[in-house]
């Protein structure tokens, strides 16, 4: 008898475990982040939530959010900051769009056609910066995203410049919900894969080069091919979000391109704490909701919205470099309660 | 002698730069018109100021300035606010003295408002991230200067509103006929201003103390600490001259370069083409890289067309950078190794 409940027990907790072994080891989220997801997940159905301006700022928040997990892959791993992100998103967005627009191409393909488009070019890039120094990488991809805008801008007879070039979208209704649930589902792939990269032995050598280039060197790790790799994979996800822009907007400018939509998703990806990849979604989200808001809402100071984004970037980087992950870490460490800290902390 | 150094010089790549670039000024003046390379020095001449403040900064500080078109738009936007009141005095009471040196006074007021505000920023930006740590220095820099750079951009927009704000003239009176070419006055005395302010910062750098003391630490930071040279004096002084050189810049092309929120973007990609053909750091090779750019740019917008030179300037720095990573004029600084 005490046997019997002895092993239900067992087998009770054992199933515990087996959901929170998968919640941790299989899709590296901790329960206080998967709680969040859900919240996330049902928010566009319930007021205030469920208008349809609303939606379109969560679609752009987790677009951004997206976004900025890409950078902080290579921003918080390796230590490049590639300063033409946007430059790679623009590159699958038109990629996309023009394949659609001239022969037809359907846009789910065009999404994957963007991403290996563009991730190829950053591969050539990458191949010929990545020798140098990290700042040469940033400036040059900054070039390189300014020629691309200009290119952009100029190539009238293929993208139609600054009138903008129409693409279908990706759904027929006009409601943003059905968007909002593709980009949620895009981000939390976009965070798994470099989850997984990030904790496979690639990952580990990352580490070891953003930390200490030379110590990485001398213990056999070959820093041009691991740098090249990652910063290859990180623009084939901005060129994916790039499609997936393009076809939600159903309208490329090269505005897109710009470089401060770079600056956006930098900031973004710098405040929620570099190395932690899921601080984009916990900080991209809420952020550019809130910033949108105080936009649409204090239209008589234009800019305040951005001031406050710069004061905010320049305070975290002097003051708590490790961002909102390494703010989240100290205070969920302070926790007594072990079931409390295990739902904060997986 | 002397030729057989000249012609060792310049079978270097740099001196190949140097004479394809002289060739390709003398053609395209004689095919296109004398404008073209009057443009291409005025251009040039700031252009070169605006990359000595970037390389100086790098040099020394390690800092990756990105926020250095700002600086530009402070320039030009303080000289907005210091000349219309004294020229608004003159056409009431017309004073030719005053008058000539008017705009010098818009000009000056700028490189001084330039240089406060570069204290300013060495005070409250790079000064406490030194103090709490210098790991990753050159990232973590780069990172606040574009923070800089959006609050500076958006603050302007917030007081002093997004319309483009600008002079028609500085100097009044006729414009002078060289070879039946008019150019305006401002164009010309920008010029030698421009040249005058690069030769006075060269005679600084290169014979004074303080200029010494500055090379001192770009060579090596730690040695110039122990022969007794006031380091954070050296940074906030240097900090302070470069913001200073593009207000300057700034304020002496406002006829040219309206003061709106993002003015500084384009003299600030201009700058940064600069210093990475001259090899980042490099502060002598700047000057002459500022005109090979500014010619650059000159003809690519007389022979493409505008709207190119964003483009055409981008893939040549794409092809040096494969064969010479370190610059046409290469680069001692000893931040640029390492990483």
């Amino acid at each position: 008898m005490n046997n019997k409940i002895k092993s239900m027990e067992n087998n009770i907790t054992k199933e515990k475990s087996f959901f929170l072994g998968f919640l941790k080891n299989g899709l590296h989220i901790t329960p206080a982040g998967l709680l969040g997801l859900i919240i996330l997940l049902v928010l566009p159905n319930f007021p205030p939530f469920n208008q349809e301006y609303m939606i379109r700022w969560l679609v752009m928040g987790t677009f951004i959010a997206a976004g900025a997990i890409a950078f902080d892959f290579t921003g918080g791993y390796i230590g490049i900051v590639n300063f033409g992100f946007h430059a790679f998103v623009g590159l699958g967005g038109y990629t996309s769009g023009i394949l659609a627009h001239k022969i037809g191409l359907s846009p789910w393909l065009g999404l994957f056609a963007g991403g290996i488009f563009a991730g190829s070019v950053g591969f050539v890039l990458g191949v010929l910066t990545l020798r140098l120094r990290g700042i040469y990488a940033a400036v040059v991809a900054w070039f390189v995203g300014l020629a691309l805008m200009g290119l952009a801008t100029k190539l009238v007879w293929l993208t139609r410049g600054p009138l903008g070039l129409r693409v279908d979208r990706l759904f027929d209704s006009p409601s943003n919900k059905p968007y909002y649930y593709l980009i949620f589902l895009i981000m939390m792939i976009v965070y798994l894969i470099t989850r997984k990269v990030v904790n496979s032995k690639i990952g580990l050598a990352f580490k070891a080069i953003g930390q200490n280039m030379e110590a990485a060197k001398t213990s056999g790790i070959n820093p041009f091919f691991y740098r090249v790799s990652n910063f290859t994979i990180s623009c084939t996800i901005a060129g994916f979000l790039g499609g997936f822009y393009a076809h939600y907007y159903g309208i490329l400018t090269p505005e897109l391109l710009h470089t401060t939509k770079t600056v956006e998703v930098l900031a973004v990806a710098y405040l929620a704490g570099r190395a932690s990849l899921w601080g984009g979604i916990a900080v991209g989200i809420p952020f550019v909701f809130f910033t949108e808001l105080m936009r649409s809402s204090l239209t008589e100071l234009p800019g305040l919205n951005l001031v406050f984004y710069g004061l905010m970037l320049v305070w975290v980087m002097i003051y708590y470099p490790g961002g909102f992950a390494m703010f989240y870490d100290n205070m969920t460490a302070k926790i007594k309660n072990v079931n409390l800290r295990r739902f904060f902390r997986g | 002698m002397l030729i057989k150094k000249i012609l060792a010089k310049s079978t270097s790549a740099a001196g190949i730069v140097v004479i394809i670039s002289i060739i390709a000024a003398l053609y395209s003046t004689y095919d296109k018109g004398l404008y073209l390379a009057i443009n291409t020095v005025v251009m040039g001449g700031m252009l070169a100021l605006m990359a000595l403040g970037l390389a100086l900064v790098f040099g020394v500080m390690n800092v990756a300035m990105f926020a250095h078109g700002e600086f530009f738009m402070i320039g030009s936007l303080s000289a907005f606010y210091i000349f219309p009141p004294i020229h608004e005095y003159l056409v009431e009471n017309p004073n030719a003295f005053l008058s000539m040196i008017a705009p010098l006074i818009a000009i000056f007021g700028a490189l001084l408002i330039g240089m406060i505000v570069g204290v300013i920023v060495e005070k409250l930006v790079f000064s406490p991230l030194r103090k709490r740590s210098t790991d990753n220095w050159v990232m973590n820099s780069f990172l606040l200067t574009v923070g800089l750079s959006v609050i500076l951009v958006n603050g302007h927009q917030l007081l002093f509103g997004t319309e483009a704000k600008t002079i028609v003239r500085y100097w009044s009176g006729r414009p002078l006929n060289i070879y039946d070419v008019y150019i305006a006055r401002d164009r010309i005395i920008t010029l030698f201003l421009s040249m005058a302010a690069v030769v006075l910062f060269w005679l600084f750098i290169k014979y004074t103390r303080t200029g010494r003391s500055i090379r001192a630490v770009s060579q090596d930071e730690k040695g110039a600490l122990i022969v007794g040279i006031n380091l954070t004096g050296i940074q906030m002084l240097t900090m302070s001259l470069s913001c200073g050189l593009a207000a300057f810049a700034g304020a002496c092309l406002l006829f040219l370069y309206p003061s709106y929120p993002t003015v500084g973007i384009e003299p600030l990609y201009l700058a940064w083409f600069v210093v990475i053909l001259a090899g980042l750091g490099n502060i002598m090779g700047a000057v002459v890289c500022a005109f090979i750019v500014s010619l650059l740019k000159v003809v690519t917008e007389a022979y493409v067309g505008s709207g190119w030179e964003y483009i055409v300037p981008s893939a040549l720095i794409m092809l040096m950078l494969v064969f010479k990573p370190s610059g046409i004029f290469g680069s001692d600084v000893r931040g640029v190794h390492e990483q």
